[in-house]
């Protein structure tokens, strides 16, 4: 395990997604798997597979072919058999955050989208400087548009110019989205889903996608304060900004009653969905700050330590 | 339950309108304002909750426009007036005479209100039972008739003209309302000269006439009720009230002895039981003279007398009394009287006669000199300027002619005894002999106790006077002594003379009346009437309502009276230099002012002095004509209305509404 502040160098970003006191809490952190992955390059990570790293694993009976270096000599010497000395091997974590590019994240000051550009960047940033393979995207169905892998700390600019670049507004769903990632990427490692889950067509079959890639997921639910506690009043003909979509409402107290009656059943059900299925549900609103969300309650869901 | 309802069909049709236009306004498309929102989805699970159970959503998402649909529908029903208790008026004419007399203050019904108020309500009670295209009149009457509202269908009007109905100090005299109740029931007619035949010039409108009084009114005998259903209220409590007033009060010299003047007070019990009573008179504001303890037998009358002592001599100006029962009863209008003790003035008597004996001693004696200061000037006097400018002033009160005549009439009463006045109005005919006397008219005051059977005349001239000249002796052939008016003042003119004068100034006798002890009476008659004599009965007064004449001490050509209220009235004189005054409505003393001296010149009074109205007895039943109108004291139902809650429930409904709708509890 290295030292994190020993490679430190400062980057100097004029990004709006990460504060210059962000990234410094950042760089302490790293992100966790519930699930040890093996991984491509070698890393900082303890890996499953015994590698050549200076920890101590196990020992194993000589086979023919085995790499003589690790014969245990000394073993050898006083019990006069030959036993394989197994090092841990320290890997790299692949990680993914992605983020629901429709249109609905659009909404919300600061708008939802801003927010999980901004989670996916200090997530990120975490994993970059902890030498992880990062993987930060938009769900879009197009695989033009996939986002570069980035490793290492210094990688972060390159990482912030392409989230910079993200626009939200793509007309896909999220099951479609969801599918396209799967297909175009099949290694296992932490992903989280920044979405405000607000699709039509439902969030189940695109959740239900990721959980058979054997991914550690985490789903963090962005809503805009606008939508959990609405501030409107009068004769609306609410239109969707997605499909047009429309539906007039008188708003009354009771209708914003029920309104909220029906957005805490639908939180509670994806709740319930993604604990059944080993996915780690989040909720949050775009006015928590995302340091705070961050250093307290994804460390406290055990995503960052 | 009925109906009574605040518009004609016209009005309702148009407020029928108002429920159809508030559904059509519901049925426009609602003007909803376009939000874009990141997406609809929970918006859509939200309201599919809502329209679970649909028809009940749908009523609760037209609450208000059922709220307001009841509010809409209220108001119309309070514009029906919804009420109970209380039947429709019979017909379609209703007169309304609501008695404003006096009496009708008394505060013997139930209530401690006056009858009057009792009346009002009554009537009012009437009014709200009225059909809608009934019409009604109010005609309040005291003694005399005021049409205070004619026919209309406005209950409004009439509610709001029945409540300008006051009350009056007057007597009561139901006659001229009568009349102008059945103008419309009876129409006048009119005869065709070419047919023999009377045709009525109008249609006749039957009316019901509902008579509110409590029956302090002479019968009416002479009067034809016609179209006219009549329905009499007799308005006071049935007991009989507890009421002691005061039925007369006067003032008299007490000519047989020097004592002075006494006032005398007639008290008036009309209850079935006795009372006795404390009677106060006040002078000039203060407390006189208490009298306690009087007990006046039920049913009848008592009398007091007040005596002065030397009041007289001290009192240099008309001065003001009252008198005051102390003891309150349920009529307090007749518990308070007004006089005025004027100082002792003597009339001023002018007697122009070449030599008449019999009139120096008819005018010399005590009960003469006390009444007036008599002087007797020759027929040359009359051309003398200390005459003409005397005569001219009015400083005489009167003027005897005997046998001579002014070229001028004097500003004064006056009276000629076998000549003509001065004027073309009298005209006398040629003497007749003999002169048989065959009527004397014993009721004017000149004629009192003056007997004239027993007197013979010789010669005398047929009298020809003025217009409202009155006959006191009738003759064979005519009028022989007459009394005609001029320009407020009164011409006495004997158409014979006292005794005739040869050439040579010798006297023969032309009539025995002279050396008949009618004679002096006469002549103080005369005088007292005509010269005005002592001015003690001022008590008298007038009667509330009355038109006062007047004639103030010296020629003004403006007079202030202040009424007993304080309220002041500048006059102007008529060309006979008299005043006359119409606001004698309160009771009371009236102050005369000449405003060119500024100077009091006199006071009068104004009483009622009415035994029907003391009587606070109510009368069972009322003759008009031949008929006899049963009374009954049955109260009228109030109406009870409903409408006052209705808009009291829509102003709750509006609330509600309100509350809905800026909460949005429901819809």
């Amino acid at each position: 395990m290295s030292i994190v502040g020993a490679n430190k160098k400062k980057i100097k970003t004029k990004s709006t997604l990460l504060s210059p006191e962000l990234l410094g809490q950042l760089e302490r952190m790293e992100l966790v798997s519930r699930k040890i992955f093996r991984g491509r390059m070698k890393g900082e990570r303890r890996s499953k597979r015994k590698g050549q790293s200076v920890e101590f694993a196990d020992f194993r009976n000589y086979v023919a072919g085995d790499d003589l270096r690790f014969i245990d000599w000394n073993l050898y010497a006083r019990l006069d058999k030959l036993f394989l000395k197994l090092f841990l091997e320290e890997e790299d974590l692949h990680f993914y955050a992605l983020i629901d590019g429709s249109a609905s994240m659009a909404f919300g000051d600061p708008t939802k989208f801003h927010y999980a550009k901004q989670l996916a960047a200090a997530l990120g940033y975490i994993g970059l400087c902890r030498a992880d393979r990062i993987k930060v995207e938009m769900l879009d169905s197009s695989a033009a548009s996939s986002a570069p892998v980035l490793r290492g700390r210094t990688n972060l600019w390159r990482m912030l110019d392409y989230l910079e670049k993200l626009e939200p507004g793509t007309n896909v769903t999220l099951n479609d989205s969801i599918k396209s990632f799967c297909m175009r990427n099949t290694g296992k490692g932490i992903l989280v889903l920044i979405t405000d889950l607000m699709d039509k067509s439902g969030y189940e079959s695109a959740l239900k996608y990721l959980v058979s890639q054997n991914l550690d997921i985490y789903l963090i639910h962005v809503l805009s304060q606008e939508e959990i506690d609405p501030d409107i009043t009068g004769d609306l003909r609410l239109v969707d900004c997605e499909d047009a979509d429309f539906a007039e409402i008188s708003v009354s107290q009771r209708l914003l009653d029920r309104y909220r009656q029906t957005l805490a059943r639908y939180i509670q059900d994806a709740k319930d969905f993604c604990g059944r299925r080993g996915i780690s549900y989040m909720m949050t609103s775009t006015e928590r700050p995302v340091d705070r969300l961050v250093s307290r309650y994804l460390r406290q869901r055990g995503l960052v330590r | 339950m009925n109906l009574l309802p605040v518009f004609d069909w016209p009005g309702f049709f148009i407020l029928g309108l108002i429920p159809p236009l508030i559904f059509l306004l519901y049925f426009l498309k609602l003007r909803r304002t376009p939000l874009e929102v990141p997406s609809t989805y929970l918006w859509a699970r939200t309201i599919e909750d809502l329209h679970v159970n649909s028809l009940w959503q749908k009523l609760r998402k037209s609450l208000l426009l059922f709220l307001q649909l009841a509010l809409a529908l209220l108001l119309l029903l309070a514009c029906l007036r919804p009420g109970c208790q209380g039947e429709d008026l019979i017909g379609e004419r209703f007169i309304f005479l609501i008695d404003q007399s006096s009496s009708m203050s008394a505060t013997d019904v139930p209530g401690g209100k006056t009858r009057l108020e009792f009346a009002k309500e009554e009537i009012r009670n009437l009014i709200d039972r009225m059909d809608y295209d009934d019409s009604g009149m109010i005609i309040g009457f005291s003694n005399t008739a005021n049409v205070i509202q004619s026919y209309t269908r406005s209950k409004s009007l009439l509610r709001r003209q029945l409540d300008l109905v006051k009350q009056t100090n007057r007597g009561t005299d139901i006659k001229e309302a009568l009349s102008a109740a059945s103008g419309l029931a009876n129409p006048g007619q009119t005869s065709d000269k070419e047919s023999d035949r009377d045709i009525q010039v109008a249609d006749a409108l039957n009316a019901t006439l509902y008579i509110f009084s409590d029956g302090g009114i002479r019968n009416v005998p002479d009067f034809s009720l016609g179209n006219l259903t009549p329905e009499y209220h007799s308005v006071g409590g049935l007991e009989i009230p507890n009421n002691v007033g005061i039925s007369a009060f006067s003032l008299s010299s007490q000519l047989d002895s020097d004592s002075g003047v006494q006032a005398f007070v007639q008290l008036q019990n009309s209850d079935d039981e006795d009372h006795s009573v404390t009677v106060e008179l006040f002078v000039d504001g203060d407390v006189f003279d208490v009298r306690s303890d009087i007990e006046i037998k039920k049913e009848s009358t008592t009398a007091l007398s007040f005596d002065f002592g030397d009041l007289m001599t001290r009192i240099e100006k008309p001065v003001p009394l009252e008198i005051h029962i102390k003891d309150e009863d349920v009529y307090m209008a007749d518990n308070i009287a007004f006089g005025v003790l004027e100082p002792p003035k003597k009339a001023n008597v002018l007697i122009v006669t070449a030599s008449n004996r019999f009139l120096e001693i008819a005018t010399g004696t005590e009960l003469m000199k006390k009444l007036a200061k008599i002087e007797f000037q020759p027929p040359r006097f009359l051309k003398e300027k200390e005459y003409i400018e005397a005569a001219t002033l009015g400083l005489y009160d009167l003027v005897i002619f005997d046998q001579c005549s002014p070229e001028q009439m004097p500003e004064c009463n006056t009276t000629f005894i076998g000549t003509r006045p001065p004027t073309e109005e009298w005209e006398f005919g040629e003497k007749q002999f003999p002169t048989n006397v065959i009527d004397t008219d014993i009721s004017h005051p000149l004629m009192d106790s003056v007997s004239f059977g027993t007197v013979n005349v010789v010669e005398s001239s047929k009298l020809t006077g003025p217009k409202g000249t009155l006959v006191l002796i009738d003759a064979t052939f005519g009028p022989v002594m007459s009394i005609g008016p001029r320009q407020g003042f009164q011409d006495l003119v004997i158409g014979f003379s006292l005794l005739e004068y040869d050439d040579d100034g010798n006297a023969s006798f032309n009539t025995d009346w002279v050396k008949k002890l009618s004679f002096p009476i006469f002549v103080q008659n005369v005088v007292s009437q005509l010269a005005g004599g002592f001015r003690f009965n001022a008590a008298q007064g007038f009667e509330p309502g009355e038109l006062v004449k007047f004639r103030t001490v010296l020629p003004t050509q403006t007079a202030g009276v202040t009424a007993p209220d304080g309220k002041k009235i500048k006059l102007s004189p008529r060309p006979d230099k008299r005043f006359v005054f119409t606001g004698t409505e309160a009771k009371g003393v009236y102050e005369v002012e000449d405003l060119e001296t500024e100077s009091l010149d006199q006071l009068f009074v104004v009483n009622l002095f009415d035994f029907r109205e003391s009587d606070l007895s109510v009368r069972d039943t009322l003759e008009i004509g031949y008929q006899e109108i049963k009374g009954t004291t049955k109260t009228i139902p109030a109406r009870k209305d409903f409408w006052s809650w209705i808009i009291f429930g829509a102003l709750a409904l509006l609330m509600i509404e309100w509350y809905i709708y800026n909460r949005r509890v429901f819809i």
